[in-house]
Parts: structure tokens; sequence; C-alpha cells
């Protein structure tokens, strides 16, 4: 008898994952006899007769009416299935991070970062929070703003295309150096931090200054623990 | 291919240096995601497409040409077909396919032996003849490294790259066509890294160090979504060969990502050039290299082109709907090794461009949070239940008691009733416009026939039979035979500066050779 969980196994660690593979590994189980032991029918399965499309919508039925609803990376998921997935949250104010402190200078440091490339010296601009496609295509038709230093909770390289090459400063809120952006802005020279804790004194139109002349963080700094974080402060208006 | 116990053997034994080799990347790396892509949902969408197509696909090409043979042909030139894309995507991939088609319960870890054994051969095969420079397997084995390039085609780059200082007109053109190459590759790939290829060091002497950098599948071509997009890009594939001063190159993995010592800066390159190269090129050729400033307006030309192309292609997929933009980055994933069907002049888009029906009836199961977590599980936690081995193992960067890929066992060998593989080829399908565009080659833009006769008739005349085995071990004592002659004249041909000159040549002799 075929034992998917195997001596050594237990079932996987989250939930959302656990849930379909258990349910599907029961109704193989079930299916797999009916094939009388004829393992190359099982395997290539090219009719569908182990699993189906249908069986797998009907395990998301059952996990969405017991109230789940899926957490989304891509923006379209949710555009297509608002009831699939949960509410969107706010893009102006950052989830969590560091603290926030008076440099005595009226300066206030509201969070810190990875820096991609050491530079001669830091860089002031104004923070603007981009997310949404519909921002890109703003700014694609009308221009970036100058000074823009764009903060972006997206490590991957596809969102801001068509327009990364016009911010003057990148904060990332997510990923690390070795990230699709972090390659994209070192390409283009323009300065980055990656992996952004932001406190939530900074909003969409602040003045920011990022400590981009702070010590590079080596992609081996994430193995061995010796990363130095950048500073980020928001000027006096 | 009929299953031994050394066959076996060794298909273990590439299984998990795979698996350990992949697993380190992941864990360096970090999660990939994208506002715009369902990335890691359409990831798993192409592990099970690259499962149950690859086998059969990868037969086919070798009716018509070896693995060994097209690991030749990708060592000579720039070729989709590297160290990210064929070497470690095809055996990762499929291995994924396999892991997680196990845990579902649809297969057992003897199934498809054939198939794995011979995905596994295949790719021992053609990874052995693409490194053979270098004498590994992977860039891993080599300590993250990869020198593919003999001494004739180095000696070539070498002498006819243009120098260049920051500031000047074909420092600033190489820099900005570097940084938009990039940005477009990522889009044009939806979002993937494998059009993004790096490759080298070589010692340039001097403190100087080569890094050859490549971008894949650019204008119209294999891919649907790119019809119409960049039109006015002549080439396909385009290799800048850049040479930086004071920087160390310390890591070249092998996803052809890069690290080196201080940071990469385009301050410190002091010499670029421009190539092109596919399955109808002998070895690289060179692009506008007659001088500096043609070399120049033809970046600054290309770089426009790559930018407008950039905006027009953003806009054609930010209007996609989410399972157009599953099989978009599922068939980027899944024709990682798509190539070697254009090696072989055999190449499909009904048999490549297209989601597989029994990969396909999982996509009520990929929704984003599926998705995430179940790679999570897959490529980081190494959570999956297939995946935990006895209690005492240790695993080699984690020292934990799993593995990301399950062996064969060995049992298959005394029978046993498991399914050799996983059958023919069944019909598949996309949500994605269908192809209508040219193939963009080196030969001008094609029709696909035309374009599969060309490469099927094609042989490089390196890979000639009087040629084909003559390395740099051969030369270290032929140099002074005709035979080594006109084999670097091949590699000579197009050369600005060293046309002709034959094998006598070191390094010492390129300063008076090369110029202007």
């Amino acid at each position: 008898m075929h034992d998917p969980i195997g001596k050594w196994g237990t079932a996987e660690t989250t939930p959302t994952v656990r849930f379909f593979h258990e349910r599907v590994r029961r109704l193989v189980a079930e299916r797999i006899d009916k094939l009388g032991g004829d393992r190359a029918a099982a395997v290539s399965d090219h009719t569908g007769a182990l699993l189906g499309a249908a069986d797998l919508e009907a395990i998301e039925r059952e996990l969405l009416a017991g109230g789940h609803r899926f957490e989304f990376s891509a923006t379209i998921s949710i555009r297509e299935r608002p009831d699939a997935y949960k509410a969107k949250p706010g893009t102006a104010a950052p989830a969590a991070g560091g603290g926030e402190a008076a440099a005595g200078d009226g300066r206030v440091e509201v969070g810190s970062g990875d820096n991609l490339v050491r530079r001669k010296q830091n860089l002031s601009g104004v923070a603007r929070f981009i997310s949404t496609l519909d921002q890109v295509t703003d700014m694609l038709i009308n221009g970036v703003p100058p000074e823009t230093v764009a903060v972006i909770d997206d490590s991957g390289g596809t969102l801001t295309a068509p327009i990364l090459e016009g911010f003057a400063g990148v904060l990332c809120l997510g990923g690390t150096v070795r990230s699709h952006l972090g390659i994209l802005t070192r390409e283009y020279g323009i300065p980055c931090l990656m992996n952004c804790k932001l406190g939530a004194g900074l909003a969409h139109g602040d003045r920011v200054e990022v400590e981009y002349s702070a010590a590079a963080v080596s992609g081996g700094a994430y193995e061995s623990g010796g990363a130095v974080r950048a500073r980020i402060w928001k000027l006096p208006d | 291919m009929k299953l031994d116990y050394v066959r076996l053997l060794g298909a273990n034994e590439l299984i998990r240096k795979i698996s350990d080799t992949t697993y380190w990347l992941c864990i360096t790396r970090t999660v990939q995601e994208s506002k715009l892509f369902p990335v890691p949902s359409y990831m798993l969408l192409s592990y099970l497409n690259a499962f149950y197509r690859w086998p059969e696909l990868l037969r086919k090409v070798e009716r018509v040409i070896s693995a060994e043979e097209c690991g030749d042909r990708a060592r000579e030139a720039s070729l989709k077909l590297n160290t990210v894309n064929a070497a470690w995507c095809l055996p990762a991939f499929y291995l994924l396919g396999r892991e997680l088609l196990m845990a579902l319960g649809l297969l057992r870890n003897d199934d498809a032996a054939e198939d794995v054994a011979y995905v596994m051969d295949f790719t021992r095969r053609f990874n052995l003849a693409y490194h053979r420079g270098d004498a590994h397997l992977t860039n891993k084995d080599f300590g993250d490294r990869s020198q593919l390039l003999p001494e004739r085609t180095l000696q070539v780059f070498e002498a006819d790259l243009f120098e260049v200082q920051p500031g000047d007109r074909l420092h600033t053109a190489a820099t900005q066509l570097t940084s938009q190459l990039a940005q477009y590759s990522f889009l044009a790939h939806c979002e993937c890294r494998i059009g993004i290829h790096n490759s080298g060091p070589y010692r340039f002497g001097d403190g100087r160090e080569l890094l050859v950098r490549d971008w894949f599948d650019l204008a119209e071509g294999d891919y649907p979504w790119l019809d119409g997009i960049a039109t006015g890009l002549p080439h396909n594939n385009l290799s800048i060969p850049v040479v930086l001063c004071g920087t160390h190159f310390h890591l070249v993995d092998d996803w052809g990502s890069f690290e080196c010592e201080p940071a990469y800066s385009a301050d410190n390159v002091v010499a670029v050039g421009l190539y092109t190269s596919d399955a109808l090129t002998e070895g690289y050729q060179p692009v506008a290299m007659e001088d500096r400033d043609t070399l120049a307006a033809t970046m600054e030309r290309y770089r426009d082109i790559v930018k407008q192309a950039t905006a027009d292609l953003w806009k054609r997929i930010a209007g996609w709907s989410r399972d157009q933009m599953m099989d978009g980055g599922a068939l980027v994933y899944s024709t990682v090794v798509k190539d070697f069907a254009h090696l072989a002049g055999i190449y499909d888009p009904a048999e490549w461009m297209c989601i597989d029906e029994r990969a396909a009836r999982f996509k009520p199961m990929l929704n984003d949070e599926y998705g995430r977590d179940a790679l999570g599980e897959l490529v980081g936690l190494l959570s999956v239940p297939t995946q935990q081995v006895n209690e005492y193992s240790m695993a080699r960067t984690s020292n934990a008691a799993h593995h990301m890929m399950s062996a064969l066992p060995y049992s298959v060998l005394a029978g046993g009733g498991f399914a050799p593989g996983a059958g023919p080829l069944q019909p598949g399908s996309s949500s994605l416009p269908p192809k209508t565009g040219a193939y963009t080659t080196s030969r001008g833009r094609l029709e696909l026939a035309e374009y599969n006769r060309l490469a099927a008739d094609f042989r490089p005349r390196a890979q000639a039979p009087e040629f084909r085995y003559l390395d740099d071990e051969w030369v270290k004592s032929h140099w002074r035979t005709p035979q080594a002659d006109a084999l670097y004249r091949l590699s000579q041909e197009h050369s600005r500066s060293l046309r002709g000159q034959g094998a006598g040549l070191r390094r010492a002799d390129l300063a008076r050779l090369k110029k202007p």
C-alpha cells in the first residue's frame, strides 16, 4: 500500500498547504485502487481519474466556507477574486519596524535598511510609497516627480519596470541585497536600501534623508549575521 | 534508458548534489515575490509541467543531437542553454515537480524511475560537456565559478574589447544598455532571472577580471507575448563582456548570479564589447565592434529600443488576467530548456509553449497563499513529508534530517510494479494569445519552418570532427601545428585585431596587435 507520509514524515506545517495536501492524498488513496494496480495509468493519469480540477475546486470551497481567506501577493489575485482573499492593507503606513529617535538637529530617525552599495554621501528627497499598477501608470504617463525616494513594498523587478530609472533613491520594504530589485538598482546606479523597517511616523510626501553612505551589506552577511543597518531620517518640514 | 545499478548510483548522486546546491541557493537568496506576478504559484505550475513533459521532449531532441553535443555547442558561445537554464533548472525543476506530486500522493518514489534516471543522465552529459573547460559538473563544485571558454575565445575578447573610462561616451552607453537590458529581461521573463546570465571570472592580468554578461530572448521569438515588442532590435541574444579593475568576483553561482568585492560598480569597468550568438552562429559574433564610436552609437540605439520595449511590454502585461500571468510565468520556467529543440532544429511551440493538461488541473489549488507556503515548504523549510529521511541523517547545509529532492530507491532494480515514466506527451493549452510573429535570429527575422531548417542543417565548424576534441590541454603541446592554427583562426575569423593570427599568441602579444 502506498504511504505518502512515509516512516519519517509528518504533515506539512503551513495550514493552507496541509489542508489541500491532506485532502488530495485522501482522495487519491481512495481512487487509486480502482485502477487495479496499474501504476503506469496512475502516474500518467492523463484521464484525470485520480485527480481533476473539479476536486481541487471543491477542496477550496470547503476551505473558504470555513471562513478562511487567502493572503495575496500579486495584486491581480485580490482584484479578480476579492471574496477569496483577505482585504488589502493600507499602503501608506508601513507595517512595523524600527523605532523613532530625534537626532537633535530636527531629523527624526524613522527606520533602517540594508545598504546595497556604499555611496559617497547621503541623499535627501521626498518619500513616495508606490505599490499599485495605477501609481506606476500615472508616473509612466506624467513622469516621476523629481527627488522621489520610492518606498516599494515589493522586492521584485517588474512592478516599477518602466519608471525605476527615474527614482532618485529606493527604500524597499522587503527582500535582501540579492533580490531582483537590488540587482536592478545596482545596475542603474540608483541608491537603494533593501529589507527596510520603517516606523509609523513616515508618510507619503515626507522629506527624508537616507544614509546611503553606510557600509554596503554583502550577501554573505545574512548568513554570518554581520549586517550593519543604514538609517532613514524624516526631515523637518 | 535501461536501468542498472551503476546508472542508478549516478542518478542518485546527481539528485543529492542538485538538492544540496538548490537548498543553499534558496536560503541565501530571498523569497521570490512580485506585486505584479503570482510568482511562487506559477513556479509550482512550471515544476509540474516540467515533470510531465520534459522527458519526452528531451528524448525527441536526442534523436537528433545528443546532450553532450548540445553542451559542446553551448560552451563555445552564449546560448540560453547555460548555467542557470540547462545546468541547474533542468534537473531542479523536474525533481521539484516530482517531489510535489509525491507529496500529493500521486507518485511513489519509485514511479517514473526511468524518466528520472534519464533526465539525470541527460543533465550529467550536458553539464560535463558544457563545463569541459573547467572540468566540473556545476559552478558550486568549482567553488562558485565557471570558466567555460577556451583561450582562443578569450584572446579575441582581450584584444578586441574597447577600453573605457567613467564618463566617456562608450562607458556611459554600455552602462545604460546593461541596466536597461536587465530591467527588460526581468519583465520579458515574467519576473524570472533566467534571461540574465553571468559566467567567469577570467583572469585578465594587472588586477583585472573578465565577466561575460548575457541577456536572452530579447526580441520577437519564442515568447508569444513579445510579438510586436522590440521589433527594432536585430538580435535575440546579446552578450557584453566586461573587464573590471580592482574588483574580484568571488562568487558566480549556479543561478548565473555574481558577487564581488568591492560591490559591483560601473565605475570599475575598464573594457567592454558587444556580441551575439544563437543556434545558427559560429561562436560569438561581434556587434558593431568595428570602432568605439560605432559601438557607442549602437549601444545607445539599442538602449532606446529596449527602454521603449520595456514600457510597451509593461502596459501589455498590466492588462493580463491572473490566469495569463500564471501561464506566462509557468511557460518561461518550463521552457528553460527549449533551446535544445532549437539546436536540433525541431522547435515546435505547440509542444513547448503550453501547459500540459495534467499540470493545468492543479490551477485551482495554486492561489497566492498556497503558492507562497508550498514553495516555502518545498525549498526552504523542507517540511514536505516525502523530504524527511531517517533521524540519524544530517543534510549538508542544514544538518537536519531532510533532503529537498528524494532519491530513487534501489529496489527498482528488482522490479516491483513501478511505472517507468509519465507516458507520452498529452495535450496542453495556454490562456495567452498564440504566437504569430517572426523569430529573430542571427540570419534575420525568420518564419519558424525556415529557422528549424537552417538549425537542423547547421553545425559550427569548431564542432566538426577534426576540431571537436581539441581543447586547451591538447593545445598545450600542439600549438605549433597547422591544426591548432586552423582552430584558432576559426575563433579569430571576425576579430578586429586577431584575424588570421593563429595559435601562437600569448597575452604579451595582444597589446601590439590590438587595433583601436
